[in-house]
C-alpha cells in the first residue's frame, strides 16, 4: 500500500505544482493545440502569433501563449484540451481539425471560445456553430486548375491521390471532379487508407497514363512525397502541389495560400475576442481568398515546361537553388 | 485549487472511460496469455458504430450495446481464425484488425464528427435526471465512473462461475482444461469475444466523450492496454486481495495522468512520449522497489 500511496502522492505534487504555475500568470493565457509537428501547421502557428502583435498586442503583457502539440495522437490532444480547460485559458486555439475537435468538447462545460485553423471544411467536421470560430484553408482549386492548364495546355487527365478517411481531402476531391471538366480536364482520383500504400498508388496512377499530379493538403500522401516524387521524375510526369512547402521539396508549380498568412489572419480575429469587440460565437469563420503562384523552376526545366509570363511576374520561385 | 480538481476530474474520466478497454487486454493477455491485436481495429470500431447510430438518432444508451455487439462479433472473428483456421494467435489479431480499418471506413463514409446538439449518454435525459445538477465535466466522470465499476463488477463475478474459471484454466494450465474434457478453443474464442466486447464499448463512450470517430483512434491502443495491465498488476502485486480488474483500473488512470503531467509540466511537446515513458520506468521501479530479485511476469 505504501508504494501506491508514493506514485499518488508523486502525481498529486506534479499536477498542483503545474496547476499553480498555470496561476501566476496575468495576463490572458492563450492556449495553442497544435495536431503535430509539419511545416504548414508550424507556419500556421507563428502567422498567428504574428497576426496577435499586428493588432497591436504585445505578448506577455496583453496575452501568454501556452503551446502544445499533440504528435499527431488524438488520446493526447484529448489531454492537452482538457489540460487547457483545467486551467481556465481565456480561449483556445486549435490547429487541424482533430486538435479543433478535442478543444471544442474540452470547451463545452465553461464554454471557452475556441479558435480554428488549417481546417478545410468546418461545417461537415459541425465546428461552425457555438462559441467558436477561425480560418479554414480551402484549397483554391479553380485558381490550380487554371495553373496546370496553361503551364501544360496539351494535358487531359489529373491524377490525385488522396485518403479516403480524411473529409478534407474527399470533400477536395470532390470539387475537382466537379470543376476539372470545366478546364478540359479529366480527374483520376485514386484513394488509399494509410501511408504505406500511397506510393504503390502513384504506380497505378503512372501507368493510368495520367498527364500529370495534382497535390491536396492530405497528410498521407504529402507525408511521402519525396517517394513519389522519385517515382514520377523518372516516368517524366510533372507533380503540383498545393501548397509552398510542397514546392520546395521538388513539386514543379503550385496555386496554393499561404499558411502563415492564414494564421495571420486568425490571430487578427483572436484579437477581437481578446478586446472584447466580438465574441467567437458571432463571428462566422473566414477563407482566405489570396493565394499565391508558386513555382520551382529546376523542376519544371527537367519535365521540359515554360513558364507562360503572365504567370512566371506572378509567382514565387520557390525551389532549391 | 480549482485548476487541480478540474485537471484531476478530467484525467481520471479519461482513465475510467479507457478503463474498459483495458479490462478487455487484461481477460486476453494476462488470463488467457493471448497477445491480442484486434484492440486497435475493435475499439475504433466500437466509435464508428455509435458515430453513425448517433447522428441517426438513436437512443444515445441504446448505442452502447449495439457498439458492444459488433465488437463481440469482432473478438469471434479473430477467435475464430486463430482457433478454427490455426492461424498463430498474433496473425489473427492482425488480420481482424487490418480488416476492421475498412470496416470502420466503411461504417462511417469518412472521419465522423457529432454536433453539439445530439445528445449523447452524457447529456441524455435520464443522465440529466439524475445529474442535471452537475456540470459536465463531473457529469462525465459520474457516468464513466458507474460504467467502468459495473463492468468491474460484472467481470468480477463472471471470474467465479464455471465459466470464467475454465478462462482462467486456459491460460494458467490449459491441459487441465483438456482433461476436463472441456475443449480448450472455445473458451479462448469465449475470452476474445468478452474481450472485444469491452474494447469496443470503450470506443463508442470515448466517441460520446469527444464526439467524433476518427479512423485512426485505434492506433496505438493495444500498446495502451497492455502499460495500463502490466502498471496495474505490478503496483498490487503484493496486494493479493486486490482484484486484476480494480488494478487495471487504476493502471489506466495512472497512465492518463503520466500523460497529464508531462502536459502540465510544459515539457517540450515532441519530447512526450519520452517523459511518459520515464514516468512508467518510475512506477514500477516503485512497484518493484520491495521484491528482491527478477519478476518474470513484469
Amino acid at each position: 500500500m505504501k508504494r501506491l500511496i508514493s506514485v499518488i502522492a508523486i502525481f498529486a505534487i506534479v499536477l498542483t505544482l503545474a496547476a499553480g504555475c498555470g496561476k501566476s500568470k496575468k495576463p490572458p493565457v492563450i492556449g495553442i493545440s497544435q495536431y503535430g509537428e509539419h511545416a504548414s501547421l508550424d507556419n500556421c502557428r507563428e502567422g498567428f502569433v504574428q497576426g496577435l502583435k499586428d493588432a497591436g498586442l504585445v505578448e506577455n503583457e496583453d496575452f501568454v501563449i501556452e503551446y502544445q502539440n499533440a504528435g499527431f495522437d488524438d488520446a493526447t490532444a484529448t489531454q492537452i484540451a482538457q489540460n487547457f480547460s483545467a486551467n481556465n485559458v481565456a480561449l483556445m486555439c486549435a490547429i487541424a481539425t482533430p486538435a479543433a475537435t478535442a478543444c471544442f468538447a474540452a470547451a463545452e462545460d465553461k464554454d471557452i471560445p475556441v479558435i480554428f485553423t488549417a481546417i478545410t471544411d468546418p461545417v461537415q467536421a459541425k465546428l461552425d456553430k457555438g462559441n467558436i470560430t477561425g480560418t479554414s484553408d480551402k484549397l483554391p482549386v479553380d485558381a490550380q486548375l487554371e495553373l496546370i492548364r496553361k503551364l501544360q495546355p496539351e494535358a487531359k487527365t489529373i491524377g490525385i491521390l488522396y485518403t479516403t478517411s480524411e473529409p478534407n481531402s474527399v470533400s477536395a476531391i470532390g470539387e475537382y471532379q466537379e470543376k476539372g471538366p470545366e478546364y478540359g480536364f479529366t480527374i483520376e482520383g485514386l484513394g488509399v487508407t494509410q501511408q504505406s500504400e500511397v506510393t504503390l498508388a502513384a504506380d497505378t496512377l503512372i501507368a493510368k497514363g495520367v498527364d500529370c499530379l495534382s497535390n491536396l493538403t492530405d497528410n498521407n500522401v504529402v507525408g511521402v512525397l519525396p517517394s513519389i516524387l522519385e517515382k514520377t521524375n523518372e516516368a517524366g510526369i510533372p507533380v503540383y502541389g498545393s501548397e509552398v512547402e510542397q514546392v520546395k521539396i521538388g513539386c514543379v508549380a503550385a496555386a496554393g495560400i499561404d499558411y502563415f498568412e492564414l494564421g495571420r489572419q486568425t490571430g487578427k480575429m483572436v484579437a477581437k475576442i481578446l478586446r472584447g469587440e466580438a465574441t467567437a460565437a458571432e463571428m462566422p469563420y473566414e477563407t482566405i481568398s489570396e493565394f499565391n503562384y508558386y513555382i520551382n523552376s529546376a523542376a519544371l526545366a527537367e519535365m521540359g515546361i515554360d513558364v507562360p509570363a503572365e504567370i512566371a511576374e506572378k509567382a514565387i520561385e520557390s525551389g532549391n537553388q | 485549487m480549482n485548476n487541480f480538481l478540474d485537471l484531476l476530474v478530467g484525467t481520471v474520466t479519461q482513465g475510467l472511460i479507457y478503463a474498459l478497454l483495458s479490462y478487455g487486454v487484461y481477460i486476453t493477455y494476462r488470463i488467457l496469455d493471448f497477445p491480442d491485436l484486434t484492440v486497435d481495429g475493435s475499439f475504433p470500431l466500437g466509435a464508428a458504430v455509435t458515430a453513425v447510430l448517433l447522428t441517426n438518432g438513436l437512443d444515445p444508451y441504446l448505442t452502447l450495446p449495439v457498439a458492444m455487439l459488433v465488437g463481440a462479433a469482432a473478438g469471434l472473428i479473430t477467435g475464430l481464425i486463430h482457433v478454427k483456421l490455426g492461424v498463430r494467435d498474433l496473425l489473427a489479431g492482425i488480420i481482424t484488425m487490418t480488416g476492421l480499418f475498412s470496416i470502420n471506413l466503411q461504417i462511417a463514409g469518412s472521419n465522423m464528427a457529432i454536433d453539439r446538439a445530439t445528445d449523447t449518454i452524457f447529456t441524455a435525459a435520464p443522465t440529466m435526471a439524475l445529474f442535471g445538477g452537475m456540470s459536465l465535466i463531473y457529469r462525465k466522470l459520474i457516468v464513466s465512473l458507474i460504467l467502468a465499476i459495473v463492468f468491474k463488477l460484472i467481470l468480477d463475478i463472471y471470474f467465479n462461475t464455471k465459466s470464467g474459471l475454465l478462462l482462467r484454466a486456459v491460460g494458467d494450465n490449459s491441459v487441465l482444461v483438456t482433461t476436463l474434457a472441456k475443449d480448450k478453443g472455445s473458451v479462448k474464442i469465449l475470452g476474445l469475444v468478452i474481450a472485444n466486447t469491452l474494447v469496443a464499448l470503450s470506443g463508442a463512450v470515448v466517441c460520446h466523450e469527444q464526439r467524433a470517430f476518427s479512423s485512426t483512434m485505434g492506433t496505438g491502443q493495444v500498446v495502451f492496454g497492455l502499460a495500463t495491465v502490466i502498471i496495474g498488476t505490478t503496483l498490487f502485486k503484493n496486494l493479493g486481495f486486490v482484484k486484476g480488474t480494480t488494478a487495471v483500473m487504476v493502471g489506466s488512470i495512472l497512465y492518463k495522468a503520466c500523460i497529464q503531467a508531462a502536459i502540465s509540466l510544459g515539457l517540450p511537446a515532441n519530447l512526450l512520449k519520452l517523459v511518459t515513458a520515464v514516468l512508467f520506468l518510475v512506477i514500477l521501479v516503485i512497484g518493484n522497489r520491495q521484491k528482491s530479485g527478477v519478476n518474470s511476469n513484469a
